[in-house]
C-alpha cells in the first residue's frame, strides 16, 4: 500500500534517514521502533511531505507522493498525527477536531458530522469537554484529540508519531486499544512510531527497528519481539 | 461638559478608524507571520482609486465599494506575487540565521510602501486633495442646540462596528474562519490537517487591505489625501497594535479605541502638540506593565 524505497533525509550534513526502504500492509499495524535519534519521526515527516527527501522514493496507492506538499498528503488518504500532542491550544475541543475535516465540508456534508460523532463516540471523553479549550486537557486527551483529527480527515493511512510519550502507562493502554481496534474493526492501516517497543510490538502485526538512519530489522512483529539479542544491542534492554 | 462630550466623541470615531488598522495589522502578522509596513500605502493606493472614480463623476458609494474590492485584491496579489517567493526556503537559505530571514518580507514591506508611493505620485500627481464624506462633517442639531459630534463621526463609528461584527462573525462561526485560526496559531498541525495555507495566508492580506481600505475612506476626509497622508495613520496604527497585543485581534481593536481617546482627549485639553509625546508616554508605560500587550500573549500557550 505504501512503499518506501532508498529513502535519504538529510538536515544540513546530519543524515537523518539512510537509505531506508520499508512498506505497509494494507490493514495492518506496521510499528517503526529504535532509540531516541534513530530517525523514526523523521521518516514519518517525509511521508507526510513536512521534509523533503534528498533521494529515494515514496509511493502510496501506486503513485509517487514525494514533493507533495503536507495539505495534499491529507486530501490523499494519509493522516499524521505528530510527536507531542500536537493540538492547537487556543482553538476549543471541537474547532480541533474540525480542522480535520474542513477540507471535506463542500464534498461530503453529512459524513463530516457523522465522522465527527464516531469520534466523540470512540473518545466520550472529548464530547463532555467540547467547548473547552484543547490547551486545558490533560496530555492523554490532548492525545485523543490529536488522534480525533486526524480520524476525522477519513484517512486510509494512519501515522502515529510516539502516542505514549509523556503518558501514564494506563492512559498509553487505552489508546493503543482504541487504534488497535479502529484497525482491526474499519481496516485501517497504521503506521506506529514507539520508542516504548514492547506495547508496540505487543499490538503490531510487523516492526521495523531503525538505528542510526538504516533499517537494521524489518520482521513480523512477534519474531522481532522475541529476539532477544537486537533488543539488547539497539534499545537497551 | 460639552468639550468632554465633544473630545469623546471625536476620539471615539478616530479611535474606531485606529482600531480598522491596527486589526489589519494584526490579521496579517498572525496569518503571515509579516508585520506590513505597506499596509496604509495600499489604503493610500486603493483610496486614490475611489478619489478618481468619483472626479469622474460615479457617486461615492461606487468609489466606496470598489476602493474595497481593490484594496482586497492589492493585498492578495502582493502576498501572492512578492511575499510567497520570497518565504521560499530553499530561495533564502544563503541568509544565515532565521531572524534575518524573518525580516526579509518587513523590508520589502518597506520597499512596497516606497514603491506605491511613487506610483500614485506619478499617476495622481503628489500634492494634496480632499476626498468625500457621505455624511455632513458639521455638529447636526437637534431642537437648536448644536450636539458635540458630527453625522460623520456617526457614520464612521457605525460602520466600523458592523466591521468589528463581521469580521468576529467570520473568524469564529465559519470554516474559512476556522482554518485561518488554525494557519495563524499553528502552520504545522494547520497543514496536516488538510488546510491549503498559501490560501489562507492571502485571504490574511486581502482582508487586512479591505480593512485598511477602509480606514484609509474614513480617514481622509478629515486629512486630505496625498501619497504620504497615511503615514501618521500608519505609525499610530501600529502603536495601537502593539499597546493591545500584537497578537490579539481584540487587543487590537482596543489598543486602536485607547490611542484614539488619548489623542482627542489631549487635543482638546492640552494642545495638538503634546499629542505625540502622549502617544508614547502610552506605550511606554503599556511595554513596561505588560511588555505583550493589554491582551497578548497569554503565558497559558507554555503548558
Amino acid at each position: 500500500m505504501l512503499e518506501i524505497n532508498s529513502l535519504t533525509t538529510s538536515f544540513g550534513s546530519v543524515v537523518a534517514l539512510d537509505g531506508v526502504s520499508m512498506s505497509v500492509q494494507e490493514s495492518k499495524i506496521t510499528t517503526v521502533i529504535g532509540a531516541n535519534g534513530a530517525g523514526k519521526s523523521t521518516l514519518l515527516r517525509t511521508i507526510s511531505g513536512l521534509e523533503h527527501p534528498a533521494k529515494g522514493s515514496i509511493t502510496w496507492d501506486g503513485k509517487s507522493i514525494i514533493g507533495w506538499k503536507p495539505e495534499d498528503v491529507v486530501r490523499a488518504g494519509i493522516a499524521h498525527v505528530p510527536e507531542g500532542h500536537a493540538v492547537i491550544s487556543e482553538l476549543s475541543v471541537e474547532e480541533n477536531i474540525n480542522m480535520g475535516s474542513l477540507f471535506r465540508r463542500r464534498v461530503n456534508k453529512k459524513d463530516v458530522a457523522a465522522a465527527l460523532e464516531e469520534t466523540y463516540h470512540l473518545f466520550p471523553r472529548l464530547q463532555e469537554r467540547r467547548k473547552q479549550l484543547a490547551g486545558t486537557l490533560s496530555g492523554g486527551e490532548r492525545q485523543m484529540l490529536a488522534i480525533s483529527r486526524a480520524l476525522v480527515s477519513r484517512p486510509k493511512l494512519l501515522l502515529l508519531d510516539e502516542p505514549s510519550l509523556g503518558l501514564a502507562p494506563l492512559v498509553v493502554e487505552q489508546i493503543i486499544d482504541c487504534v488497535n481496534t479502529l484497525c482491526r474493526s474499519t481496516g485501517l492501516t497504521v503506521l506506529l512510531v514507539e520508542q516504548n517497543a514492547n506495547t508496540a510490538l505487543g499490538v503490531a502485526d510487523h516492526g521495523v527497528l531503525l538505528a542510526l538512519g538504516k533499517v537494521v530489522a524489518d520482521r513480523p512483529a512477534a519474531e522481532l519481539k522475541a529476539d532477544s539479542s537486537l533488543r539488547a544491542a539497539y534499545l537497551g534492554y | 461638559m460639552d468639550t468632554f462630550l465633544a473630545a469623546l466623541f471625536s476620539g471615539t470615531s478616530r479611535g474606531a478608524i485606529y482600531a480598522l488598522v491596527a486589526l489589519g495589522l494584526v490579521i496579517v502578522w498572525r496569518g503571515a507571520g509579516v508585520v506590513n509596513f505597506a499596509q496604509m500605502g495600499q489604503a493610500m493606493f486603493s483610496t486614490y482609486i475611489a478619489s478618481a472614480l468619483i472626479q469622474n463623476g460615479n457617486s461615492y458609494w461606487v468609489g466606496f465599494f470598489v476602493a474595497l474590492f481593490a484594496g482586497s485584491i492589492l493585498g492578495a496579489l502582493l502576498d501572492i506575487l512578492i511575499m510567497r517567493p520570497l518565504s521560499n526556503k530553499k530561495k533564502t537559505e544563503l541568509l544565515s540565521s532565521e531572524s534575518m530571514r524573518a525580516a526579509v518580507p518587513v523590508i520589502a514591506s518597506l520597499g512596497i510602501l516606497g514603491a506605491l508611493q511613487a506610483l500614485a505620485g506619478i499617476i495622481w500627481a503628489a500634492e494634496e486633495r480632499g476626498f468625500p464624506a457621505p455624511a455632513p462633517q458639521e455638529g447636526f442639531s437637534v431642537a437648536s442646540s448644536i450636539m458635540p459630534f458630527t453625522s460623520f463621526d456617526l457614520f464612521v463609528i457605525s460602520i466600523v462596528a458592523a466591521t468589528l461584527v463581521m469580521t468576529t462573525l467570520f473568524f469564529k462561526r465559519t470554516g474559512v474562519g476556522l482554518a485561518m485560526r488554525a494557519t495563524a496559531l499553528n502552520q504545522e498541525v494547520a497543514r496536516l490537517s488538510g488546510i491549503r495555507t498559501n490560501f489562507t495566508r492571502a485571504l490574511s492580506w486581502a482582508i487586512s487591505g479591505a480593512a485598511s481600505s477602509l480606514a484609509g475612506l474614513l480617514i481622509t476626509p478629515t486629512s486630505n489625501l496625498s501619497p504620504n497622508t497615511l503615514d501618521l495613520v500608519l505609525i499610530i496604527g501600529f502603536t495601537a497594535a502593539v499597546v493591545g497585543g500584537l497578537d490579539s485581534p481584540a487587543g487590537a481593536v482596543l489598543g486602536g479605541f485607547i490611542l484614539g481617546l488619548v489623542i482627542s482627549f489631549v487635543t482638546f485639553y492640552l494642545s495638538p502638540e503634546d499629542v505625540f509625546i502622549s502617544i508614547l508616554g502610552v506605550l511606554l508605560v503599556v511595554l513596561i506593565v505588560k511588555p505583550r500587550g493589554i491582551l497578548g500573549g497569554k503565558d497559558a500557550r507554555r503548558v
